[in-house]
């Protein structure tokens, strides 16, 4: 939930000062935009400048690193290729898994909501499942299914699936039951209500837990992927790290700066979208 | 002429019917009580009533007099405490799929648009429908209803009389046997309404409905029943049933300015009176 808060916070002054851009290029700090962006890429160059020719010893250097090396390296990994795999490889994990995640979530959720008898009956086990840190699993689904991808799948997969069922959960709970009722008198079928009143009414709830879920979705991934693996970005700064190659973690680290940014930048579209579209 | 309605309504507050076939809606010592927070609230007494095939019922009373509770027994929603209630002969057990209900609350489904909500009931497979047919029906019941243009509003954007006026139109498009209405005029101004029961009263006779009609307005049950039940203040029971003898179609513009009219007004609001004052000490 504390992410869910924090990307409220994040998304919407960026979009107000988006707004305010447009509208007028003074914004109330008397500040523009185009300001703004100078000073900042005057920080970063200071700051980057500051890291690439510090006075500092050799020792001290290489687990400083300097931006030259950490670009060299990207550059490096981009031509021979094997950043590309790394990617394709976290990547494909978060997808599958999540989309996995998702499906089974809001399938069981809107079933849970169709026979609440046997949603009253398991929702302890539910309850307490979902307490668990899911993190604590991945050792478990290493030993089940190896450290390939299936292990890392299945915990992502987990870590959605339980977020996508609580959310659809209290969606379909959350139904007005007098629509239920009218639409069961107007001689509406169980799954005629599941479609046109539980479904509809639940859908708020059901993008709010797939869009929070990203973010877990990404973390499961990475974490899975420092556990145990061959292959990902969580691989590749856990492999540079244990080399003592300070160089090569801060470019795995860029990388997934990178891959986070424009993760959050989609997802606060999406939203934006979602929102212009429901009005 | 006067003479003649003053003795119609001293002959036909005859309570009992005679039981026959044509009886569609049957209570017999019906009864309710609620428990609220381990309190039992009574607020139905056992009543008998029935309402036959194609009639017109009109049940007035103070509010929390249980009228409502008798539609939602009616309509299935509620288990009777005592006694049971027939429908077309048959106990009803299960939610009661014969009856189309209007509720006193709004429930349109927020997400559909005016005229998707008016259509619900005809996306069922139980009354399959071309969507031609759907179109065109849909389409006649916002002209009918007064929406016309207001399609493509959802119901956010809809005044509280828009909102009734769909539900109704919701109601009405599958043609239900019997209506049962809770109230469904009362958020209207007096010129809408007059509309809405003219239009009410041409639908329910061509279409041959029967209905259970609640109300607090007595003018409204007088203008539209072929009976008016008077109810008393809570726990509810049966104080009066008139028959009201007045021919149709009726003008439900006019008809309020006639004698006939005012007589049963008349009558009828002794009865009610009472119970109204009483029901203010709650």
């Amino acid at each position: 939930m504390s992410d869910e808060v924090m990307t409220r916070t994040v998304a919407l002054p960026g979009q107000t000062g988006t707004d305010k851009d447009d509208l007028a290029p003074e914004s109330q700090e008397g500040m523009s935009a185009r300001h703004a962006v100078i000073a900042r890429i005057v920080i970063v160059a200071a700051l980057l400048g500051a890291w690439e020719f510090a006075p500092v010893s050799r020792g001290i250097k290489f687990w400083l690193s300097s931006p030259s090396a950490i670009l060299s390296t990207l550059w490096g990994w981009m031509v021979d290729g094997s950043l590309w795999a790394h990617l394709g490889a976290t990547l494909s994990v978060m997808v599958i898994g999540y989309v996995i995640g998702c499906a089974v979530g809001i399938g069981l959720g809107l079933l849970f909501g169709f026979l609440p008898r046997l949603y009253r009956v398991l929702v302890p086990f539910v309850a307490a499942f979902y307490a668990l840190p899911k993190i604590a699993l991945a050792p478990l689904f290493i030993i089940l299914l190896g450290i390939g991808m299936s292990s890392k799948v299945a915990l992502v997969a987990i870590t959605v699936f339980f977020l996508l069922l609580n959310s659809t959960i209290d969606g379909v709970r959350d139904v007005d039951r007098d629509l239920v009722q009218s639409l069961r008198l107007m001689g509406a079928t169980r799954i005629e209500v599941l479609r046109k009143v539980l479904l509809p009414s639940a859908l708020p709830w059901i993008f709010t837990g797939a869009r929070i879920s990203v973010r877990y979705a990404f973390t499961a991934t990475l974490l899975a992927e420092l556990i145990a693996a061959n292959r990902g970005l969580g691989f590749l700064i856990e492999f540079n790290s244990g080399n003592f190659n300070a160089t090569g973690s801060y470019a795995a680290i860029v990388v997934l700066v990178a891959f986070s940014v424009t993760l959050t930048e989609i997802l606060t579209r999406l939203q934006i979208l979602a929102a212009a579209r429901r009005h | 002429m006067d003479n003649d309605v003053q003795d119609e309504i001293a002959t036909t507050a005859s309570i009992d019917r005679a039981a026959g076939s044509t009886d569609k809606i049957r209570l017999q010592g019906a009864s309710k009580t609620f428990h609220v927070r381990g309190q039992a609230i009574r607020a139905l007494q056992p009543i008998d009533l029935s309402v036959q095939h194609e009639e017109f019922v009109a049940l007035v009373g103070p509010s929390g007099c249980g009228k409502s509770t008798i539609l939602n027994l009616i309509a299935g929603l509620l288990p009777t405490s005592t006694g049971t209630v027939l429908y077309d002969g048959q106990p009803v057990r299960d939610l009661n799929r014969h009856v189309g209900y209007m509720t006193q609350k709004d429930t349109l489904l927020p997400w559909r648009r005016a005229a998707d909500n008016i259509r619900v009931a005809l996306e069922l497979k139980c009354r399959p429908t071309s969507r031609s047919e759907a179109d065109e029906k849909v389409a006649r019941m916002m002209d009918l209803v007064g929406l016309k243009g207001f399609e493509n509003h959802y119901p956010s954007e809809l005044s509280g009389g828009m909102r009734k006026r769909t539900l109704l139109g919701r109601t009405l498009i599958y043609e239900p046997e019997t209506l049962l209405m809770d109230e469904p005029f009362g958020a209207l101004d007096a010129q809408l309404k007059l509309v809405m029961l003219d239009q009410l009263q041409a639908l329910t006779q061509q279409r041959r409905m029967t209905v259970v009609f609640v109300t607090h307005d007595l003018g409204e049950a007088i203008t539209l029943a072929d009976r008016v039940v008077v109810f008393s203040a809570r726990p509810g029971r049966i104080r009066a049933l008139r028959d009201i003898g007045l021919p149709r179609p009726r003008d439900v513009f006019r008809i309020r300015f006639t004698d006939v009219f005012a007589r049963y007004h008349e009558d009828l609001w002794d009865v009610l009176k009472d119970e109204v004052t009483k029901g203010t000490d709650i």
